[in-house]
């Protein structure tokens, strides 16, 4: 009896190993997944994303930001269409974890340059860790004339201002992603009564709609020699292929992060909102392979 | 005496079995599809596939995430958009050769893509030795609504409707 057993135990296992075993055979190795595309643009709305530009990757961006949408005489300039301001960014990812980039505001007159670095990326498998962590840094320069700098009291230091910030976002699931971003912010030249160091905290969050549609949030709360009001945007990504179009609504009409988080003025309450979009169109310098 | 007689039969039988089988992990599957726009191209070099000579049957798989594109946002998207391959992560094939001559074979199966399961017929080169089981020269076409992938109307890229699929894998016995 105990024989008829074990036979049947080990002709049982030859049978199903010939039968349905082959794809068992197959275990594919277990190796960490990393997790992508945990936001569609490079910005969340004004504020930067975790999202890096791949290796050999160039990004050409164009932003607008219009005018108050209400207030006054909102008909007479098209709900702030007439006053348009445009920052032109371009940025290229020297690395798969590393990007740079430059860019110039109109209204502003401002230059900046900025890199991002990703620290570690959110994994699932034999490897897992919950966040995305990247840094964010840039310099700001306002442009200045010539005959400028003849006057005595010029100095370059006093044109320039600086970012830093850690990016740390989780896609929750595959629609929706959040991020926080500690934010610290130095001018070296400010008024006698504002500090030089300011520091933030900035709260991201994407919803996708469709595989192609989402709608973005973010806020920065000041915490730290707080100046003016804190901005408040709401985004709508539509991503076509090579392009992203971003349309959104905001407080603040500024598209650089000193002026953005500290210098915000409009109120969401008494209906200073600005309408702006980004449209981003990538091209491949170096390809893989 | 009997006994133990039977149990190493029985083991032979089992190393037998084994013995029949060619496997590989760094097989290749790569995808090609002319589009007015832009060409699409893809390569997985870690396809695994395992043939047991006895049965004849067949079966490969591969990562999704492991197709590498020379372009790194069509990658994404077709990751992100087309293949989601959060939710579908592998695709497989198990089949069975039903005809072998002249080194070219005749292979039927179920092709698994995107979650959805078709039955293909397939021919190509298939060399077995003592030593190496090997498969080249397979080329076939997949159309994407067979897998309930969608191609939305925006998309910049003109995607084709058929996708054309190359096959290469080297496999060692067990």
């Amino acid at each position: 009896m105990k024989k008829i057993i074990i036979l049947l135990i080990m002709l049982s296992s030859i049978f199903a190993k010939a039968q349905d075993g082959l794809l068992s055979l197959l275990e594919v190795d277990n190796e960490p997944m990393y997790i992508s595309s945990t936001f569609k643009g490079k910005k969340v709305v004004n504020g930067q994303s975790v999202e890096i530009l791949s290796k050999g990757v160039l990004q050409f961006q164009i932003q607008h930001r219009f005018g108050p949408l209400l207030g006054q005489n909102y008909f007479y300039n098209l709900f702030g269409l007439d006053n348009s301001q445009i920052r032109l960014g371009f940025d290229y990812g020297i690395k798969d974890w590393m990007s740079v980039g430059v860019g110039r505001s109109s209204a502003l007159k401002t230059i900046d340059a900025s890199a991002k670095i990703r620290l570690k990326r959110q994994s699932k498998g034999s490897k897992e860790f919950p966040f995305t962590l990247v840094t964010n840094s840039a310099i700001y320069i306002k442009q200045y004339r010539w005959s400028e700098t003849k006057e005595e009291t010029f100095e370059v230091s006093n044109q320039l201002s600086f970012v830093h910030q850690l990016l740390i976002a989780r896609k929750i699931n595959r629609d929706l992603s959040v991020q926080i971003s500690p934010t610290f912010v130095h001018y070296n030249l400010v008024n006698d009564t504002e500090k030089n160091d300011r520091i933030s905290l900035g709260f991201g969050a994407r919803q996708k709609l469709t595989n192609r549609i989402s709608v973005n949030a973010e806020y920065f709360i000041q915490i730290k020699e707080k100046m003016n009001n804190d901005v408040l945007s709401f985004g709508f990504d539509i991503e076509t292929g090579g392009h992203v179009f971003q349309l959104h609504l905001s407080n603040s009409p500024a598209m650089i992060e000193p002026a953005f988080i500290h210098e915000t003025t409009g109120d969401w309450g008494q209906g200073d909102i600005y309408f702006g979009f980004n449209i981003s169109r990538v091209f491949t310098i170096k390809e893989k392979n | 005496m009997v006994r133990q007689i039977i149990s190493i039969c029985l083991f032979l039988i089992c190393f037998s079995v084994n013995a029949q089988q060619y496997l590989a992990k760094d097989g290749t599957i790569s995808f090609f599809s002319k589009a007015p726009a832009e060409d699409i191209s893809a390569i997985n070099n870690k396809v695994s596939a395992v043939y047991d000579a006895k049965t004849k049957a067949l079966a490969f798989q591969l990562n999704i995430i492991d197709f590498i594109f020379p372009k790194s946002l069509m990658q994404e998207h077709f990751n992100e958009n087309y293949m989601e391959s959060d939710i579908f992560p592998t695709s497989t094939f198990v089949g069975k050769v039903v005809s072998h001559k002249n080194g070219v074979a005749n292979v039927e199966g179920k092709l698994t893509i995107h979650g959805e399961a078709n039955t293909i017929s397939v021919a190509g080169d298939l060399q077995v030795n003592d030593n190496v089981a090997s498969i080249s020269a397979v080329k076939f076409s997949v159309k994407l609504k067979d897998y309930k992938i969608k191609i939305p109307r925006i998309v910049m890229y003109n995607i084709a409707e058929e996708i054309e699929i190359k096959v290469n894998i080297e496999m060692k016995k067990q």
